[in-house]
């Protein structure tokens, strides 16, 4: 299978482990990415938030791109990026003046129609279960995870037409595929304070103190992200959050194609999983499984 | 306590907010599920509920002034819920813009720093560059050794190398003539 890869500004910083364990566990499931010719940023949120035109502009740019020499479906890692290159086609499709507009920033015409898949939305419906068990070596057995979804991969559904907005299940099927112990809890798409990380960190730690808290009551060996910013404010904060609980935590925040590569037999390293605060090596040892 | 007398003048910044943000605000029933979803409504901030009924009740300097909208990290949870369908991230650019456009003061300097900052980025590079942005926000809000440990942290890992923040990289010309042509565009309205 081949498929258009858009990456996106994240996986060449803070989450290269994430764009490293996506490319391993691709190869491994016979899909062929193809990284998107020259792609910029979509606009994130900043864009979203300041100037519409110009965060459709973004998006569509990068689409118009694609579009000229499109190799099948296109999938996206990150759940904003993908959230705002499937809307960016929603957008235009029901407002032409916006497309008109755009097209003139962009200078160029822009078909809007491109298959746009979130990564975990490609690997569950696409890819399937079935071809995940197959490529199983090691079976994460004993690993007690606990899937999170976040935001934006689940929301508006309108946009995101992904599973259940409010209960998820994707991520819990493929741990499960992958022999892990999967958790259940209420908070799967609550959100991390995304953001404002910078600006409004003690909002972040708050929401993320409340995330780590309840993952850690629930006996969670660690917690599984779809998300580069989610992982980034889960891992980064839990030492923010013991200065207002009192309670220590040191909780490994993973992707979901971390673990999806290691039960496939590639070796940490290749995945990225030395990069994170919170070490998951020590774990994954005392489990038997690297 | 305001009190709406029908006139139609009472309605100018209402429709305006209906017209740019594409929200049926007028459906609106002040029911809250927005606010009781909202994971940054506060006492501080408020919430969606009582930014819509501001608008409603032709508030415009109380609106346009919300830390609500600054706040709004488009997580999707009020439009999930809400019966009538009421998006308030799209709401928030609808305010966002008509505050900038009528060149009010962002009611949050911090969050409106890193927004500002994070795109300046993007226009230059093409690609925001994450530490250069983090380490240009610390510096300005007069904080440049905030969270060090992390960063030191993710450094000895081989997460991120310390010269990202000093390597500008190559950039995207494509992506600037973008900016500028949505600046001229805006502009000739």
């Amino acid at each position: 299978m081949k498929a258009t890869y858009y990456p996106g500004c994240s996986l060449e910083g803070t989450a290269r482990p994430y764009d490293l364990s996506t490319r391993q566990v691709c190869s491994a499931l016979g899909v062929d990415l193809q990284e998107a010719p020259d792609w910029s940023c979509c606009g994130s949120s900043p864009a979203l938030k300041m100037n519409r035109v110009l965060s459709v502009a973004l998006s569509a740019h990068n689409i118009a791109q694609i579009e000229r020499r499109q190799v099948g479906d296109v999938v996206v890692p990150c759940p904003f990026c993908f959230r705002r290159l499937a809307s960016a086609q929603q957008e235009m499709k029901a407002d032409p003046q916006l497309k008109q507009r755009v097209e003139t920033a962009i200078e160029t015409t822009v078909q809007g129609e491109l298959s746009v898949h979130s990564l975990l939305g490609y690997i569950r419906n696409e890819v399937g279960l079935a071809t995940i068990r197959e490529n199983v070596k090691k079976p994460l057995k004993g690993l007690r995870l606990i899937p999170y979804y976040g935001c934006y991969q689940v929301r508006p559904p309108k946009v995101t037409r992904f599973d259940d907005p409010e209960n998820p299940s994707s991520l819990d099927e493929i741990l499960d595929a992958l022999g892990a112990v999967v958790l259940d809890w209420d908070f799967k798409a609550e959100c991390c304070g995304a953001a404002l990380a910078l600006a409004k960190t003690e909002k972040v730690t708050e929401l993320c103190g409340r995330l780590i808290r309840e993952a850690a009551y629930r006996g969670a060996d660690a917690l599984v992200v779809v998300c580069p910013l989610c992982q980034a404010n889960l891992d980064m904060r839990q030492d923010d959050v013991r200065a207002h609980h009192g309670t220590k935590y040191s909780l490994p925040i993973l992707y979901f194609t971390e673990l999806m590569g290691l039960s496939f037999g590639i070796s940490p390293s290749a995945l990225g999983m030395d990069h994170h605060i919170h070490d998951p090596l020590i774990l994954l040892k005392n489990k038997g499984l690297t | 306590m305001l009190r709406l007398t029908g006139n139609s003048s009472e309605r100018v910044f209402l429709n305006d907010m209906m017209n740019k943000s594409g929200q049926r605000l007028l459906e609106c029933l002040q029911c809250g599920k927005c606010t009781g979803s909202c994971p940054v409504a506060s006492p501080e901030t408020g919430g969606p509920r009582q930014l819509i009924a501001q608008i409603l009740a032709g508030m415009k300097d109380h609106a346009l002034t919300n830390p609500m909208w600054w706040y709004c990290v488009s997580c999707g949870s009020c439009v999930t819920r809400c019966p009538v369908d009421i998006n308030v991230y799209e709401l928030a650019t609808a305010l966002c813009e008509t505050a900038a456009r009528e060149g009010i003061t962002p009611s949050e300097r911090e969050i409106h720093l890193f927004e500002d900052l994070f795109l300046k980025s993007v226009r230059k590079y093409g690609r925001v560059k994450e530490l250069r942005t983090v380490a240009l926000f610390n510096l300005m809000t007069m904080n440049p050794l905030k969270d060090m440990d992390k960063g030191i942290a993710l450094m000895k890992k081989g997460a991120i190398g310390p010269l990202e923040i000093f390597r500008a990289g190559k950039k995207d010309d494509k992506v600037e003539r973008i900016f500028k042509r949505v600046e001229s565009t805006r502009e000739g309205e």
